[in-house]
């Protein structure tokens, strides 16, 4: 089938279904394969992809939904959900900021990320995502400069596809689980990140993503390449309005770390976590993980504090000898948010060392868990984890749990974990009210404190942030 | 599992009383539902039951000279009862009963007796319920009732040993054990699980339950010795009112399968548990320890230690839960697992769990995997010790810290060999231990 | 009985000794003073043969053996003993029971039989005396709780039960009270003799005023700079070491 064809099938089939109040295309709700060719038009996608993605598709629908996390939700109806919408305005690609639509950069002002001083912030580029499809794209020809790649996927996809063709789901396999093989299928856009051999990122490079849609579930795909020797730290950050209705995020990121490479990827994220009785918020299901070869080193950093529902556990596979893992995390749950979040650290090579710092602090009716793998393989010599899983309780109707997994299988590899839990004292919060303070602010002081391991691998500007963040999340949760 | 397991249910409603048949009949139906565990079973995750996947018949009386069970049981003077394959053996038991402590044979209990057993029977099981306890329900035929009466402090330890030798044909053995301990009583009891050998594999599904009135105090040591294919699935549930306080002490060597599973709920303020076990599978074995601490209301302590060796090709499996209910307040738990892989192709799963509903409370947990400290080894070494020596001085010292924790001076005593044996290949290297 | 001669050591990658000689002959006490990040622990460690002390070049030569060719064991055998400035601590193995795997197999290097239960409980009892330390010590886990000055009177009995040619002190005196400290001297004390020597590594002057020492050196720069006898320890805790640091730069 020819790709005008397709496009003119498909077109005639969803006319009708496109919604156009702010000017954006958007598919009507539902999932089969016309609607993953429909995507793959859309984007004009050679025929790998789109078959690549029919696999994908071919293997979800023999996948159940993944039950053994601590999360409580009612069933998803995939077939309610529309997959496709975009911006009307990026049909005509805006060349610069000034020729975005003014309403976008608008609800991006709303949100604290104007786009006009991000660029004016030294050493930041921005690629934001707006339902979907990246619409602005800064700092281009600095990066170009040292050879760094980084744009949309969907340009990547036509402009390096051998890249692409290489990498994409090299880590995570399409199939490799129910929402990764979901977001194979559908995925619309995300990032791409290629670091040429030995070249040291000028910058922190940087994506906001955001919801905006009704009803639109967001299939982000980044992908990450450090070639030999090179070095990258990544920034992600998540906002989004607020809901009634949950809203499904289904992401997968793959980082690729090649020998002596380094990659640091941060997250700060603040979905709309739902209102104080539980209703609307995101459902936040991803799939990140990395692949760090000889020498190689890959770090997530992650401070969770929004979305209704986290499911998520950043990985890192030590695939080669001397390669290290990190995963700082602070998740932070409130009313009737759920989190199941940690890492896994698959220890393959020699000399392979992790550590893992999680902290969850968990608030009002909310439920915070810790969930974690450490496997140390028969051929990993010498290779050493350190895990500590702290938890901070504030109020006595908050959950907070810890489910690590240690499998060993070396014995010259070590293995220590350690998990405490806390809760807010009377007499810390009695020393701080006495010295003056209130007691939503002794709290976020002694908040802050806790998390004090994480946030400084966090980049100054989002250690800041972060701390903000924590502050404004667990307003009202204390009496 | 074989299709004779209905022919030993059936062997096992011929010696039963009549009044079980309710509580049998109920575990039967509740067994014909139960789905076996498999290895997605996030429970049997790292545990396989394929070696029951053959016929088991029942298992029949055995003689046993006194030789035999002497070397197989330490003499730790006590109050000593055998069972030989779920049968009990008057010759080889021995003492006389203390004042204060009534201990019968479900077929032999009387109308008072029968009707305590009733009330209590399944009682401290988890209402989730639990494959292999609702088996043993099911296969019921005997079980041993033991009371302690209020206020009785036994001071002599009991040596409860069910011991399996084999007859020729695969067999099976549904050991049960029902104690209720009285308000403010105490009791040391030794449950002791071995293997007289022989020539065919046994499979021994046994429940302890464990009630401890307020105030109780009982030391419970379970030592399953079995080994190779003398399987073994276990559980020991306990609960402890006000102010009760469990002492719990284990001790397995591996199997071709083993598998426990212990349970303690503290079920009045004040209660405390404190849980201590040894692991020590090596050869081709698997040992398998699933534990969990119901913290059901406040105030209460548990302290949780459990270590492991695990050499040769061997494999151990540590899950330690500590589940802190809502109103469970002023909770202090804490689990301590530590494992020494000593080969490349040993293998060692090791999750301790928390899962708290409570915010005032202390629950810490941690585990390791690793080897003998390097900077130990050379201090031996560095005053003449050989390299081998060492490594065995400091393996057995590594569990020798959680047995010195048992209370029992003589078990402690019996068992300081038996666990020296296990890492001295050459009897010379052990001759500073024990 | 000893011999040093041009002894280049590393830590971690980095060079700690760098041409060390020595002689020490049987009978004699030398001290080995300096300031700290001298060398001065790391050549006790060397002699031991602990795990990561690299020899780099040199020889150390021990009763006309060569020592570095030993294992840590047959150094110990051999009468090698180092008493550890941070002594290990082995919780679950009774002290006994080191004590008495220590003797057995230095006995039997030599040649004796191992000592039956009571001959050796009597000894260690008679060692504790000497040492200052209560019996209960003997069935404690090895240095399991014990107080840094009871890790040290531990090393002591260690040596007493022993019976070493070459001790060697390592830091035995810091942190130790005057108490301890003269416990400490005499059991070393009343081990000297013709046949036995000891090396005793200090940062300060005041165990010398316990043990009189033949011979003292001082260590710096992982070299020996100055030698003397009992004399260049006064003069050293009167100047301090500066003066010396000055002379080596």
């Amino acid at each position: 089938m020819s790709q005008e064809v397709i496009d003119e099938r498909i077109g005639k089939e969803y006319a009708a279904g496109f919604v156009t109040d702010i000017e954006s295309d958007t598919l009507p709700p539902g999932l089969d394969e016309d609607v993953i060719r429909f995507i793959s038009a859309k984007k004009g996608e050679p025929e790998w992809l789109l078959e690549w993605r029919l696999e994908a598709y071919r293997g979800w629908l023999e996948m159940a939904t993944p039950e053994w996390a601590h999360v409580h939700y009612p069933p998803i109806d995939y077939n309610a959900i529309s997959y496709y919408s975009s911006p009307k305005s990026f049909e005509d690609k805006p060349k610069s900021l000034d020729e975005v639509d003014p309403e976008l950069l608008e609800v991006y002002e709303k949100l604290g990320i104007p786009l006009h001083e991000q660029e004016m912030l030294a050493g930041v580029a921005v690629d934001a995502v707006f339902d979907s499809v990246s619409v602005a794209t800064t700092f281009r020809s600095k990066l170009a400069e040292a050879g760094v790649i980084f744009c949309s996927i969907s340009e990547a996809v036509h402009e390096y596809p051998e890249l692409v063709k290489k990498y994409l789901g090299s880590v995570v396999p399409r199939r490799d689980n129910f929402y990764a093989a979901l977001n194979s299928a559908v995925f619309t856009d995300g990032s791409f990140v290629y670091i040429p051999k030995g070249v040291r990122c000028p910058m922190e490079l940087s994506t906001y993503f955001r919801i905006n849609e009704a009803n639109t579930g967001q299939f982000e795909r980044t992908l990450i390449v450090a070639d030999e020797g090179s070095h990258v730290s990544y920034l992600e950050g998540c906002t989004a309005p607020m809901r009634d209705e949950n809203q499904l995020h289904a992401a997968v990121v793959e980082l690729v770390a090649l020998d002596d490479a380094e990659i640091k990827y941060s997250t700060v994220q603040n979905w709309y976590p739902g209102d104080t009785e539980g209703r609307g918020g995101i459902y936040n299901f991803v799939t990140k993980r990395g692949v760090a070869h000889t020498n190689a080193k890959i770090s997530w950093t992650q401070v969770e504090t929004g979305s209704a529902v986290t499911w998520k556990y950043p990985s890192c596979v030590l695939r080669g000898d001397n390669s290290v893992g990190e995963f700082y995390s602070v998740a932070l749950t409130n009313n009737l948010q759920q989190a199941d979040t940690g890492t896994k650290m698959i220890h393959l090579g020699r000399n392979t060392r992790s550590t893992i710092i999680s902290k969850g602090i968990s608030a009002g009716r909310s439920s915070n868990a810790y969930r974690g793998l450490v496997r140390m393989s028969p051929r990993a010599e010498g290779a050493r984890n350190y895990t500590q899983c702290d938890s901070l309780l504030i109020g006595d109707a908050c959950a907070a749990h810890t489910f690590p997994y240690i499998e060993s299988r070396n014995p010259s590899a070590v293995v220590e974990h350690e998990a405490t839990t806390s809760k807010v004292s009377d007499d810390q919060l009695y020393l701080c009210q006495q010295r003056g303070l209130d007691a939503e602010k002794a709290v976020s002081m002694i908040v802050n404190g806790f998390c004090k391991e994480v946030f400084r691998e966090l980049p100054m500007e989002f250690a800041v942030e972060a701390g903000k963040l924590l502050e404004v999340s667990l307003e009202g949760s204390v009496g | 599992m074989g299709s004779s397991m209905h022919d030993t249910l059936a062997a096992a409603a011929a010696a039963a009383p009549g009044w079980l048949a309710p509580a049998r009949d109920a575990a039967r139906q509740a067994w014909a539902e139960t789905p076996l565990p498999t290895r997605k079973t996030e429970q049997w995750k790292y545990t396989s039951i394929a070696p029951l996947e053959q016929d088991f018949g029942p298992g029949r009386p055995v003689e046993l000279d006194a030789a035999t069970v002497d070397a197989l049981l330490p003499d730790i003077g006590a109050l000593r009862l055998v069972f030989v394959n779920g049968h009990f053996a008057p010759a080889l038991s021995s003492g006389e009963l203390p004042e204060g402590l009534e201990l019968v044979r479900f077929a032999e209990a009387d109308d008072s007796q029968a009707a305590r057993i009733r009330e209590h029977l399944g009682s401290a099981l988890p209402e989730a319920g639990h494959p292999f306890a609702t088996l043993n329900g099911a296969a019921l035929g005997d079980g041993l009732f033991l009371a302690i009466a209020p206020g009785a402090s036994i001071r002599e330890p009991l040596q409860l040993a069910w011991l399996t030798a084999g007859d020729g044909q695969a067999f099976t053995v549904t050991p049960r054990l029902l104690l209720l301990a009285g308000e403010n009583s105490c009791l040391s009891v030794v449950e002791h699980f071995a293997d007289a050998g022989g020539s065919a594999p046994s499979f021994s599904n046994a429940v302890t339950e464990l009630l401890l009135a307020p105030g109780a105090t009982v030391n419970h040591y379970r030592l399953n010795l079995e080994q190779g294919r003398a399987l073994h699935i276990g559980g020991v549930h306990a609960r402890l009112e006000r102010d009760a306080t469990l002492n719990g002490f284990c001790l397995g060597l591996g199997a071709d399968l083993k598998r426990l599973d212990l349970v303690v709920t503290l079920a009045g303020p004040g209660a405390h548990a404190e849980l201590d076990g040894i692991y020590l599978p090596r050869g081709d074995e698997h040992v398998d320890y699933h534990t969990c601490l119901e913290h059901a209301v406040p105030h209460c302590t548990s302290m949780e230690t459990f270590r492991g060796v695990i050499g040769d090709r061997a494999r151990a499996v540590f899950n330690g839960r500590i589940h802190i209910h809502p109103q469970a307040q002023k909770t202090r738990a804490e689990l301590s697992n530590k494992n020494l892989l000593t080969s490349a192709d040993a293998e060692v799963n090791s999750k301790p769990e928390l899962e708290i509903y409570a915010d005032d409370v202390q629950c810490a947990h941690g585990a390791t995997v690793a080897q003998l400290d390097a900077l130990s080894l050379h201090y031996l070494r560095s005053r003449g010790v050989s390299r081998e020596e060492a490594q065995v001085m400091l393996s057995f010292g590594f569990v020798n810290e959680v047995l010195e924790s048992a209370r029992l001076e003589p078990l402690r005593d019996a068992l300081r060999p038996l666990l020296a044996r296990r890492f001295a290949r050459d009897p010379s290297l052990m001759r500073h231990l024990a | 009985m000893l011999t040093i001669d041009n002894l280049h050591a590393r830590v971690e990658g980095k060079d700690i000794l760098k041409g060390l000689s020595l002689s020490v002959a049987a009978g004699e006490v030398h001290a080995i003073m300096g300031p700290n990040g001298s060398g001065k622990s790391t050549l006790g460690h060397i002699l031991a043969g602990r795990p990561g002390y690299e020899v780099t070049a040199g020889s150390v030569t021990f009763a006309g053996e060569d020592l570095l060719a030993m294992d840590t064991e047959e150094r110990a055998r051999a009468g090698v003993f180092l008493a550890f400035q941070y002594p290990v601590e082995i919780p679950g193995v009774s002290n006994m029971e080191f004590l008495k795997a220590s003797v057995d197999a230095v006995r039997e290097h030599r040649g004796e039989e191992p000592l039956d239960a009571v001959t050796f409980m009597k000894k260690a009892r008679e060692a504790c005396k000497v040492a200052s330390l209560d019996q209960a010590f003997l069935k404690r886990g090895v240095n399991e709780g014990f107080s840094g000055g009871e890790k040290k009177r531990n090393e002591l009995l260690q040596m007493l039960l022993l019976e070493p040619r070459l001790g060697i002190l390592d830091e035995t005196d810091s942190g130790l009270d005057i108490d301890a400290l003269q416990v400490v001297a005499e059991g070393v004390n009343s081990l000297r003799g013709a046949d036995r020597s000891f090396i005793l590594v200090t940062h300060y002057q005041r165990l010398l005023n316990y043990i009189q020492p033949d011979k003292v050196h001082v260590l710096a720069g992982g070299r020996i700079v100055r030698s003397g006898d009992a004399s260049l320890a006064l003069h050293l805790e009167d100047k301090g070491y500066a003066w010396l640091e000055d002379e080596v730069a």
